[in-house]
């Protein structure tokens, strides 16, 4: 914290007020209407029935919910190693002096990001697709037809097939973060190790790590809330199918509130979803807290 | 010894191909999808079904010349519209990003973490299943179907992950600079905006171009809180191929080659200035 | 020679024609309908209508086509009106006023879809019509069964629009069929079976179904195959709540059926339940299936690329009900057939009667004899009004034979999801993939969707 200055009250409400203003109107009033939705029965329309928690006994016991729910979980973890987990490396490995075409590297490697997670899906159902996809053509090339599936029919994989478009899209928006992190590190740092001996791999452990642990924990949240209110990409692949077996929960809360017509309920899901999303960052705050603790000693 | 060298240059030589082949295979990998979305936009529906790898024997513009001379797409319209509330968008989101991150980072007051906690959670919120409660407060307000309807979410929905990225990034700037700059008689203002705006751009850069392709891409929030049809972003307006062309794979590839065009281009053409952008400005103790 | 003097008739009537769709060389004239109600509307200003008739759609779709044409003939005979479009594609649309709908904030005129209707009309958003329709000037002429889907009780709430056509029609190759050794399509699975063998060992898929979207199981198969075992009458019941349920031993027999069918057999192609019907199409078209099963859309797609591309695939293209399952007892040659939206008023409009008015001629214009005229002259389809006479020896063979078999040939019965509610369809089509695949059982399945069903569907 800045202590040198301090700067006068006003001025800092003065600079808060419009963004946080503008932030609790467009996110937070649809949230608490939602919660006022949630305890209502209610098909949309002006008619409403009161019900009290209801809804919340209905989701606890609900099993497509639980199911979305881990698959939500599923979908975290997949993400955290496969995104943040490649990004470092890849940022690292960009950073070698043994690296040509770095500028490359970077500008393409962000790339996916910069498609619509729409078209996303679209290129990634035709990778997958039995008859005209990639990855049954390569099967088929090199003699191997017994390989070939109907990929996201697949109720035991799809999970694994809806997570690599996700990861593969996302590798660069982490990258630049974690890249424009590590800019601020000093160059010095790395020459005195490099006169001391260090390999690549060991600067990366033990000098860039831990400076951009910050980042890092920022990535993973980032990586955490953008996965459990996962939607686009697998809507476009799936609609979460084959039956539920790649069904999130954010497509179960909009299919009971836009298909099914029942907003109240629908409501009471989004809220669920916001609930757990912190349950699981405070959760994991907590475990990265425990575990770089137990380093520490 | 000399040996002993020359097994290590050799383990580095051997090192250096392979670190080099995988990120050629990855920046691969990347690109390959615009590349192949490219040239398969040009061929007939029936070349792509029977090989969707190959070039285009017979290469032609008609999917595209079917889609700009489209009346109903009234493209041009709904470029403007996507070009005004991305820019309007990007540029609130990092000067609101930039402000708070700022502050919360570095200002002690008793609201702090209340008031960072709370922009946190704004990533958490669900925006498909709360389509319809924004709906509902948005008309209530009578700001929905407007041109600049749509800024209100991007900005907001923008907020917490630049105020995030701030906040982490300016954590890592010694406090050292702004004490110097006060000892000089700097005020809060001039020291924000002229010593400290200037180390952060790297992180201003990458929030922008992160925040640039989430607002041009984005279709949930367009579709529900816009019915005018002039009023339409490119996302939307091109909306119309699924439905019954839905199998028209290399005409669905023009649509969206059509959508992205604008912004890959800019992205491409300032890609040298945006990736120096983020990794200069490092800050020297 | 028959077909030779057709060839000529065709060119001779392509050439005269000029414009899109299935032309016949009979010029469409403005209707003289448009009069009946002019100078009677006193209304001044604005008036939003909401639909999914994109230009897109309206190639080659007789039913988008004929909606845009006379929708825009009444704007420009009513210009004191500005009339105020929002299209959307289908899947948006649905989106979208699904929203508006749950905002209490419809458009003036918009299309309800039959399974909506009961839900919005308990929450007073829609204009109760009933009394409008008996009074239409083409009263006499409405198809009345049409209306069905948009009445609660006895009451009216939308004028059924665009094309009534089929949402189960098997389209087959008859020149690959006949090489199997079938004159036509076979009336029972049992053949199909047999048939299969034959063309999976040419590395034909015997039938194409895209079941991708999670709706076409049910619309464009358990809907039909269900009646073969229940009867319509089983439905109508479920529909009344009047005693029939989903756990009913004939319908879970025709869920078992289906999921033999599909899960057990070589009929169908194994990617089914990835694929959407527009991609399961495109192997029928490209020769890579002998046959599909889907709605009339898929028929007017498949119709329209064929005749460029492959006229001599396109002279080979058959229609057939659904084949007779072994222990199936009921109406062998059914199939489900309607008008799946209707075009409805904002119950708000009732405030404001000459904007009322002038919404309801919107609505009966758009649905009456000037939109059936120029989908039957242009497409030989049928909409909500009876087709004065349909003059079919002026269209192609395949025409010919899809309207006889739609509306002649083959007996009609009920669009499940027309009726009752979405909660209910959505639960059981989600069900439905997974039984395809062979990972719940048919018994669950009903139970289930009997579950849902009571939870969400009351008359009241």
């Amino acid at each position: 914290m800045l202590h040198a200055i301090r700067p006068k009250r006003n001025i800092i409400i003065l600079y808060l007020l419009i963004p946080t203003a503008l932030f609790l109107f467009t996110v937070f009033v649809p949230l608490v209407t939602a919660l006022g939705y949630s305890v209502f029965e209610w098909k949309g329309g002006p008619v409403k029935t009161f019900t009290g928690l209801t809804n919340y006994v209905t989701l606890l016991h609900d099993e497509t919910f639980w199911l979305a729910f881990q698959h939500n979980i599923y979908l975290v973890v997949a993400c955290i190693i496969g995104q943040i987990g490649i990004a470092f490396i890849l940022v690292m490995m960009v950073g070698s002096k043994f690296v040509r075409l770095k500028g490359i590297h970077r500008t393409f490697g962000f790339f996916p990001s910069t498609i619509s997670a729409v078209c996303i899906g679209l290129i990634w159902s035709i990778i997958y697709h039995n008859q005209y996809g990639i990855i049954n053509w390569f099967f088929k090339a090199i003699g191997k037809p017994e390989l070939c599936r109907v990929w996201l029919n697949e109720t035991d994989l799809v999970m694994l097939l809806v997570s690599i478009p996700l990861i593969w899209q996302y590798i660069g928006y982490y990258m630049v973060i974690i890249l424009s992190a590590i800019s601020s590190i000093n160059e010095e740092l790395y020459e005195s190790a490099e006169i001391d001996g260090a390999s690549g791999v060991q600067k990366a452990c033990y000098i860039t790590l831990p400076l951009i642990k910050n980042i890092i924990m920022v990535c993973i949240t980032l990586c955490i809330a953008g996965n459990m209110k996962a939607f686009d990409s697998i809507f476009v692949m799936t609609k979460g199918g084959p039956g539920k077996a790649s069904m999130v929960m954010a497509m179960y809360g909009y299919q009971i509130s836009l298909n099914q017509n029942n907003m109240g309920y629908g409501s009471c899901i989004s809220v669920g979803i916001f609930v757990l999303s912190l349950l699981v960052i405070a959760g994991s705050q907590a475990f990265i807290k425990f575990l770089t603790h137990e380093k520490e000693i | 010894m000399k040996r002993n060298k020359t097994m290590h240059s050799l383990g580095r030589g051997l090192l250096s191909f392979f670190m080099n082949a995988a990120l050629i295979l990855f920046s691969l990998t990347c690109i390959f999808p615009i590349i192949w979305m490219g040239y398969s936009s040009l061929k007939e529906k029936r070349a792509f079904n029977a090989d969707i790898i190959g070039l285009p024997k017979k290469p032609s513009l008609v999917n595209y010349s079917r889609i700009l001379s489209n009346p109903d797409y009234h493209l041009s319209e709904s470029m403007l519209n996507s070009v005004r509330t991305t820019a309007l968008s990007i540029v609130f989101i990092i000067v609101f990003s930039f402000v708070v991150g700022y502050i919360l980072a570095r200002v002690s007051f008793r609201l702090n973490r209340v008031l960072y906690a709370m922009f946190l959670l704004g990533m958490l919120i669900p925006v498909h299943s709360l389509l319809v409660p924004i709906y509902v407060v948005f008309r209530n307000c009578g700001i929905s179907n407007q041109w600049f309807t749509l800024i209100f979410p991007y900005v907001s929905f923008g907020l917490p992950m630049g105020i995030f990225l701030m906040e982490g990034y300016v954590k890592g700037i010694p406090v050292s600079l702004e004490e110097a700059a006060a000892i000089d008689g700097s005020s809060f203002s001039y020291t924000m905006w002229y010593i400290i705006m200037p180390i952060c751009k790297p992180i201003l850069v990458t929030i922008g171009i992160i925040q640039v392709f989430a607002c041009w891409n984005e279709f949930s929030f367009a579709l529900v809180l816009i019915k005018d049809v002039t009023l339409q972003t490119v996302p939307l307006a091109l909306t119309q191929f699924r439905g019954q062309f839905a199998s028209d794979y290399p005409k669905q590839m023009a649509a969206m080659l059509i959508t992205m065009s604008p912004i890959v281009i800019l992205y491409f053409a300032f890609s040298k200035q945006i990736i120096k952008g983020m990794i200069t400005g490092a800050v020297k103790e | 020679m028959k077909k030779k003097v057709f060839g000529g008739l065709l060119l001779a009537a392509v050439l005269l024609a000029g414009c899109g769709g299935k032309d016949t060389g009979s010029t469409y004239q403005e209707s003289d309908f448009s009069a009946s109600s002019e100078g009677s509307i006193v209304y001044m200003g604005e008036l939003e209508i909401m639909h999914y008739s994109t230009s897109e759609e309206s190639e080659g779709n007789g039913g988008s086509d004929g909606f845009r044409t006379v929708l825009a003939q009444w704007a420009e005979a009513h210009p004191d009106i500005t009339l105020t479009q929002n299209i959307l594609a289908n899947a948006e649309y649905k989106t979208q006023i699904a929203t508006l709908a749950a905002a209490d904030d419809l458009p003036d005129v918009f299309f309800l879809q039959g399974m909506n209707t009961i839900d919005w009309a308990k929450q007073g958003l829609i204009y109760d019509l009933t009394e409008d329709i008996k009074s239409s000037p083409y009263a006499q002429d409405y198809n009345e069964a049409y209306f069905n889907p948009f009445m609660v009780g006895d009451k009216i709430y939308g004028y059924p629009a665009l094309t009534g056509g089929t949402c189960t029609v098997v389209i087959y190759d008859k020149a690959m069929w006949k090489e199997a050794g079938y004159d036509r399509f076979p009336s029972t699975w049992e053949e199909v079976e047999k048939a299969a063998e034959y063309f999976q060992a040419q590395g034909v898929i015997p039938v194409a179904f895209g079941n991708g979207g999670k709706w076409q199981a049910n619309s464009c198969f358990l809907s039909t195959l269900a009646n073969r075992y229940t009867g319509p009458d089983w439905f109508l019941s479920l529909v009344a709540k009047d005693g029939a349920a989903f756990t009913d031993p004939e319908f879970v027999s025709a869920l078992t059926e289906m999921q033999r069918l599909f899960h057990q057999t070589d009929i169908f192609n194994v990617d089914f339940n990835a694929v959407t019907n527009e991609d399961a199409r495109e192997y029928y078209i490209s020769g890579d299936a002998a046959a599909f099963i889907g709605g009339n859309w898929d028929e007017s797609y498949i119709w329209a690329m064929l005749k460029d591309s492959d006229p001599e695939k396109f002279d080979h293209m058959g229609f057939a009900v659904l084949p007779q399952p072994a222990d199936a007892k009921m109406a062998p040659n059914s199939q489900n057939i309607g008008l799946g939206y209707a075009v409805a008023i904002n119950a708000k409009l009732a405030d404001d009667p000459a904007k009322l008015e002038a919404a309801i001629d919107l609505a009966e214009y758009v649905t009456g004899p000037a939109f059936a005229n120029y989908v039957t002259a242009n497409y030989a389809l049928g909409g909500l009004t009876k087709a004065a006479q349909v003059d079919l020896s002026a269209f192609d063979q395949i025409t010919q034979d899809f309207y006889n078999w739609s509306y002649v040939d083959t007996e009609e019965c009920e669009i499940y999801d027309s009726y009752i509610t979405n909660a209910v369809w959505d639960v059981l089509n989600t069900d439905l993939q997974t039984m395809l695949n062979g990972d719940i059982s048919p018994e669950e399945v009903a139970a289930n969707a009997q579950a849902a069903y009571e939870a969400n569907y009351s008359k009241e």
